[in-house]
């Protein structure tokens, strides 16, 4: 047992923060499009095409950070292209969100041949990991310094989004405005609210919100691109924005749940005898299980309602003295 | 006197619909008066009116305020012109507070940053002013619909409008409330605010309005004004033939008890009690009305009967036998039918044909289907046959159903719905939003079934409509019957003083009192 307890450690943090960064970008994005009322399944595939782009970029720039700003773009371009279709020629975003996780996948395994030759995966000893920043004063504080300091400038940016997306949510018009458009699109429209506008920059925010986080798997985590490497966590991404109530702090807390779980497995399969394969399986237990509490929530709450009112019925039936015939 | 605002030779074709829903229509309003549009359902007054509010684009025609010729392409450039609208169905954020919502899109701002005590305060203000209280920072889901309009009033008003179109605003009121709302409108309109507003409620046009303009298939039948028209006039002018304003019925038959609720309770989402302790009967033909105020239970007692939900105690017997357990299809199958509250929802499907939502009830029945196949052929000749027995005049088998106007829809449900020789009815709020020829259609209809022997059990929130069809009136009152009356001798203050939670001996306290005053 002893072996079970050493994985809390600090680095088990801090290997939960930098796996929860992926998922929290992804999901601050699909928040924010929630919020709008643009359904944004398509994270998973805006995921991958940052890591490929951030990754190809910081190769012919030279350049790592010039490659993060370079995924961002491709990821709000692919965002712009959906509100474009959605908004001027009506297709379904759900469709559109089917047809691109198919399709990007085998672009970029199909472009990384034709560059490369490469079969699975790519890099190149040129390409420069994104480097670890440790933040004056912060880092010395005891304790904490260790837990908050030490991360890549994605990590610290992901942090930031948070705030301001939860400045510009609940403390701006824009923002407030925003939210109608997601709520009542034609309450927001009869008072002059411009929603197509308010949606396309969802979408594009979103877009390159979830690119950067692919980015950061490929150059930030690694310096490598694998086919499919987002791997599912877009998908866990819109999880984590359900399960944190598409607001910015909720779905901080509920990627480095996240997060964690993941780390966590790594960790177990290092110090544990488990069977590796099953112990891989953790974080998708957690996410299965957050969707399941997501999904009874309400039922529950409601089915408790009711068995406390049926309980109260029959107890007042058995205080009542029976009944005289009359 | 310059009109406040003139319509002229307004046009609009639907061209998805081929329906001219503005036939060269004019339309003239005078500064500071009250102003009603009626018609039938479908007679394009929403239409008109979303053209004068620049929602809708006319084909030609054009608009003229203070005697200007103007432009309205969208509903800022009406709102720059003065002109609000407070739409049929509300345009509010439910999950907003009350302020939030009345400065959608005016926020006040500190550096770029919204200051939500600034907006409560200016909205208390903007209250005080009209003498419309609200709580600011209530939520809009929270409050009552009658707060609601209120809300959407507010925001209209602190647009800086002059003249306020109302689109239906009492449909979904209670009576109370549609008082209060006729206060309100009556101290604008003494403010030198102009109101149009939109209403199938006759009565309320009279002691409202100032002139009236009635329009009948997209063109303007005529403007009268009040003082020199009647209901059956206007009545007339609507529908274009005399309407029976109150349904006739024959001498009840009554036959065996056909529904029975025993000591039934339901419990809300909260887990406090929706129906309490409720009990009573419904005999073969005869109408039993359920009045009260809506929120009192009547949702929750229709969807335990019709077999939506399920009961927390008691239990109900139809034709002798406990139906607690049974489907709403098992119900339907013995002969229950159901006329739900909410046609758009609950009883229609608009995204698909008009065949499919007349046998949707009943598309396993042999008639219409044989080993999983639906008889397509059988079903349109059905539809056919349901279209011309309850004369749903828009609607053709094999299309769809989205575009009829509230009371063919309204038709299409009660054609599927009492087209089966059912023996017990439910019929919920069967007339919201109808028109007078519409609701004469629901009414004579429901009387008939009634007089070839089905149990009727009406629920409404129109104290008329229950005094009118019913047999036997049951009042609830917070989840209970609050008292019992015989339809024939009951009277509107008896139903009233229940409905408000009073007991009978009340009223007849107040009236001894009453004349011992008039005799002192
Ligand atoms: N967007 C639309 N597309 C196609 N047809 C429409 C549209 N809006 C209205 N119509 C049709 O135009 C006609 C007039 O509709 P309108 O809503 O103006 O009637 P109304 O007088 O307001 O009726 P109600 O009393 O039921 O509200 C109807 O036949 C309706 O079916
Ligand atoms: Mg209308």
């Amino acid at each position: 047992m002893e072996g079970l307890f050493s994985v809390f450690t600090v680095e088990l943090l801090n290997s939960g923060i930098r796996l929860a960064t992926p998922i929290l970008l992804a999901a601050l994005g699909g928040a924010i499009c929630n919020q709008a009322g643009v359904l944004n399944l398509a994270l998973e595939s805006k995921m991958l095409l940052g890591a490929f782009v951030g990754i190809l970029a910081a190769y012919y720039l030279g350049n790592s950070y010039g490659g993060l700003l370079v995924a961002m773009v491709a990821g709000g371009l692919l965002g712009l292209l959906f509100a474009f279709l959605y908004h001027k020629y009506k297709v379904d975003l759900v469709i559109l969100a089917i047809a691109f996780n198919l399709i990007i996948v085998e672009l970029t395994v199909f472009v990384m041949r034709a560059l490369f030759g490469n079969v699975g995966s790519w890099s190149d000893p040129s390409i420069v990991r994104i480097p670890d920043i440790e933040i004056p004063f912060i880092k010395d504080i005891p304790l904490l310094g260790p837990i908050l300091s030490g991360y890549n400038i994605i990590v610290y940016f992901s942090w930031f989004a948070v705030i301001v997306m939860f400045i510009y949510l609940y403390r701006m018009p824009g923002g407030r405005h925003l939210r109608a458009v997601g709520e009542n699109k034609s309450a927001a429209e009869t008072v002059g609210i411009n929603a197509i506008l308010l949606q396309t920059l969802a979408l594009v925010v979103s877009g390159a919100l979830a690119a950067l986080g692919g980015a950061f798997l490929s150059i930030g985590h690694l310096k490598l691109f694998t086919r499919n490497m987002s791997n599912g966590r877009g998908w866990i991404a819109i999880a984590a924005a359900m399960f944190g109530v598409n607001h910015p702090v909720g779905v901080f807390l509920a990627s480095l749940f996240f997060g964690f779980a993941d780390a966590f497995s790594v960790r177990v399969q290092n110090v544990t005898e488990l069977p590796p394969n099953l112990v891989k399986l953790l974080p998708n237990v957690a996410t299965l299980l957050v969707l399941i509490i997501i999904a009874l929530r309400t039922k529950v709450a409601l089915s408790m309602a009711r068995r406390r009112f049926r309980a109260q019925l029959r107890a007042e039936e058995a205080a009542k003295p029976a009944e005289e015939p009359v | 006197m310059t009109p406040a605002i003139e319509m002229k030779g307004i046009t609009k074709d639907f061209a998805s619909t081929r329906v001219r829903a503005n036939d060269h229509v004019d339309f003239s309003v005078e500064p500071g008066e009250v102003h009603a549009l009626v018609g039938e359902n479908g007679a394009g007054k929403t239409t008109l009116m979303s053209i004068l509010y620049g929602l809708i684009k006319p084909d030609s025609g054009e608009i003229f305020i203070d005697s200007q010729k103007i432009r309205i392409d969208h509903p800022n450039d009406a709102i720059q012109h003065g002109i609000g609208m407070v739409h049929q169905h509300f345009k509010l954020v439910p999950s907003f507070t009350v302020a939030q919502n009345i400065l959608l899109g005016m926020e006040p701002t500190q550096a770029g940053l919204l200051n939500q005590q600034q907006e409560n305060e200016l909205v208390a203000a903007l209250a005080e002013k009209y003498n419309l209280p609200v709580d600011p920072t209530a939520r809009v889901r929270d409050l009552p619909v009658g707060m609601q309009q209120r809300v959407e009033i507010l925001k209209v008003l602190e647009r800086k409008a002059k003249i306020l179109i109302l689109d239906e605003p009492t449909a979904v009121l209670t009576p109370q409330e549609v008082n209060e709302l006729v206060t309100v409108i009556r101290g604008l309109s003494r403010l030198g605010y102009t109101v149009i507003f939109i209403t199938h409620k006759l009565v309320e046009v009279m002691s409202v309005a100032d002139r009236v303009s009635v329009m009948r298939g997209g063109k303007m039948i005529g403007t009268k004004k009040v003082s020199e028209t009647s209901i059956p006039e206007l009545a007339r002018m609507m529908v274009g033939r005399e309407v029976l304003l109150r349904v006739k019925k024959k001498e009840m038959q009554r036959g065996d008890v056909v529904l029975e609720a025993r000591d039934i309770s339901i419990s809300d989402v909260n887990g406090l009690a929706a129906i309490s302790h409720v009990s009573f009967q419904v005999h073969r033909g005869e109408i039993v009305g359920i009045a009260g105020v809506s929120g009192n239970g009547q949702t929750e007692l229709v969807e335990a009967i019709s077999g939506m939900n399920s009961l927390d105690g008691g239990e109900i017997l139809f034709k002798g036998k406990i139906i607690d357990e049974a489907s709403v299809g098992e119900r339907r199958d013995m002969g229950m039918a159901h006329i739900p509250e909410d046609r758009m929802v609950v009883g229609l499907n608009l995204q698909t044909t008009l065949d499919e939502n007349l046998i949707v009830s009943r598309y396993d029945d042999s008639q219409f289907s044989r080993y999983g196949f639906l008889l397509m052929k059988t079903i349109s000749e059905f539809a056919e046959k349901v279209v011309r027995a309850f004369s749903i005049a828009a609607a053709r088998p094999g299309e769809g159903i989205a575009t009829l106007s509230g009371g063919n829809l309204q038709k299409v449900v009660v054609g599927r719905e009492l087209s089966g020789d059912p023996a017990f009815i439910i019929a919920n709020q069967p007339t919201r939003g109808l028109d007078v020829g519409s609701i004469e259609f629901v009414h004579k209809t429901l009387v008939e079934e009634r007089d070839k022997g089905a149990g009727i059990l009406l629920v409404s929130v129109e104290l008329d409509e229950v005094m009118a069809l019913s047999d036997r009136i049951l009042v609830l009152y917070r989840g209970r019957i609050q008292g019992e009356l015989d339809a024939a001798t009951a009277t509107e203050e008896e139903v009233g003083i229940l409905m408000a939670g009073g007991n009978l001996q009340d009223l007849k306290y107040a009236q001894r009192a009453d004349q011992q005053e008039l005799r002192s």
